[in-house]
């Protein structure tokens, strides 16, 4: 199968680099992998014998690889003359139009192109319309990194529980936040110093209101709602309430009770994100920057995922859409049995 | 429905049989049954019934049968299934408006208010509420509370 990555920031170079360790793994189940093109903002990469992996990591900028390079190339046009079967589509998030990835989704559906994306936006502004274009042309369109990084939530559903209907997801969707609450939990601070240090470790987003306002919770609730709960969710559904006005006393009055202030997105017959009194023996109690996700479902009753929703982990999530397209969509399949 | 049915019968053999049948007659499901033969008081046992009736009415015909055969109801009344609720509240906001919420059957069981180094106040509240009533019970304390301008924090 030949591939594209278009962008290529922290999750397309991470990505890279597991496609180049894991190539054992990869080739077991298609022999013919190979990425054929990679893009960013300034130009694209486009090698139809494909590109060297190695060679990829080693380079700072797409222009120091030494053949192929398009300067000012767009992504569309590499995706229209590009002869690939999947796209992983990892341009920076932009929830207020899903731009420039949401364009680059459609071309490569339109195309009949397989597509595996980590990115929010597009999925925020137009999951019903990308879901129905991949539908038409018969095409693979796997989401998982974009609903808590590395918890594996929309393939345990496809893959696992088939025949459940999944009745109420509810979780801790951004770690950022949790581990500010985390921090005036446990050190018993004022919420603006817990923040303060959360934007020294650089764990915040640039715009910290995407975070501590719960937009960004918001955002992976109406992904899970459409996505899951078959709605037709718009972020401006969602009833959200952020965690600015937490105070210490609140956090400590919670603790008293044996109770936690988490910021908590549901997904029943109401959507929300609000903070919420979690007891601490609940399973959706964790600190930190961990995620989790607690599923209410007709069969299984109740299953609690736990990880990481953002950073180096997100692409194991990626890596497995990836392979999940392979298994099932790969024209040249070894005849070695798959591992996945 | 489930209902808790107390009576008075008189302390003699057979009463207790007698009393059942107006219940069964009206399809009532005895869920428990406490018979204090030990505690007779001026010659009569008290029995402690919970009985599930379908509607009120199945209630209303036995509580009557019963009265005809001379037996002494002591106590008919519904068995209200209630949660345990603990709120957290941030903000300035007016108590007595709060505690003036109007949901039937609310019971305060824990108050507690921080003593708060910030601006806002912040209140916990633990509250019996029938089950059936938490969403509007929830609903009102948040409409208030919005207007108010304060936080309400609920249990997941």
């Amino acid at each position: 199968m030949n591939v594209l990555v278009a962008g290529f920031g922290f999750i397309g170079r991470d990505l890279i680099k597991a496609f180049h360790n894991k190539s054992t793994l990869i080739k077991e189940i298609d022999k013919d992998f190979k990425v054929i093109g990679v893009s960013n903002s300034r130009g694209y990469l486009y090698n139809e014998g494909g590109v060297n992996l190695e060679r990829l990591l080693s380079i700072g900028e797409l222009s120091d690889y030494p053949k192929g390079y398009q300067p000012r190339g767009f992504t569309t046009d590499l995706i229209v003359k590009s002869d690939a079967d999947l796209l992983v589509e990892a341009t920076p998030t932009n929830i207020k139009d899903g731009e420039p990835g949401l364009t680059f989704m459609r071309c490569a559906l339109s195309k009949g192109m397989h597509l595996v994306t980590p990115n929010k936006g597009p999925l925020v502004v137009a999951f019903k319309e990308l879901s129905a274009l991949a539908e038409k042309n018969s095409c693979e369109f796997l989401y998982e990194a974009t609903v808590a990084g590395a918890i594996p939530i929309f393939s345990l559903v496809r893959e696992c529980l088939r025949g459940d209907r999944v009745l109420r997801i509810s979780g801790i969707l951004n770690g950022t936040t949790n581990y500010v609450l985390s921090k005036m939990y446990f050190e018993e601070t004022s919420f603006e110093l817990a923040l303060k240090e959360a934007q020294e470790r650089g764990i915040m987003e640039r715009d910290p209101s995407y975070d501590v306002d719960g937009i960004d919770a918001a955002c992976k609730v109406t992904i899970l709602a459409n996505a899951i709960m078959k709605r037709e969710a718009k972020l401006g559904d969602i009833d959200r309430i952020g965690i600015r006005g937490i105070t210490a006393e609140a956090v400590s009055l919670a603790k008293k009770s044996n109770f936690a202030i988490k910021l908590i997105g549901t997904i029943d017959k109401n959507l929300e994100v609000a903070p919420k009194l979690v007891p601490t023996n609940h399973p959706l109690c964790v600190h930190g920057t961990l995620n989790a996700v607690h599923l209410e479902t007709d069969l299984a009753k109740e299953i609690t995922l736990v990880g990481y929703g953002a950073g180096k982990e997100t692409v194991s999530a990626v890596l497995n859409d990836v392979l999940t397209v392979l298994r099932d969509k790969g024209k040249g399949r070894s005849s070695r049995p798959t591992r996945i | 429905m489930k209902y808790d049915l107390t009576l008075a019968l008189a302390d003699r053999p057979g009463q207790l049989l007698r009393a059942l049948e107006p219940i069964a007659k009206n399809g009532g499901n005895i869920i428990s049954i406490i018979h204090e033969r030990e505690k007779p008081a001026e010659g009569y046992v008290p029995v402690s019934l919970v009985v599930d009736f379908p509607s009120k009415q199945n209630l209303k015909r036995t509580v009557s049968d019963l009265k005809s055969l001379g037996v002494s109801i002591i106590k008919s009344e519904e068995i209200v299934e209630t949660t345990r609720l603990t709120l957290i509240m941030i903000g300035r906001m007016d108590l007595k408006r709060l505690i003036e919420t109007r949901v039937e059957n609310v019971r305060i069981t824990g108050f507690e208010v921080s003593a708060p180094t910030s601006k806002e106040a912040c209140v916990k509240l633990e509250l019996e509420i029938p089950t059936n009533s938490v969403d509007k019970a929830l609903g009102e304390l948040r409409k208030v509370l919005k207007e108010e301008n304060a936080i309400l924090i609920s249990s997941i």
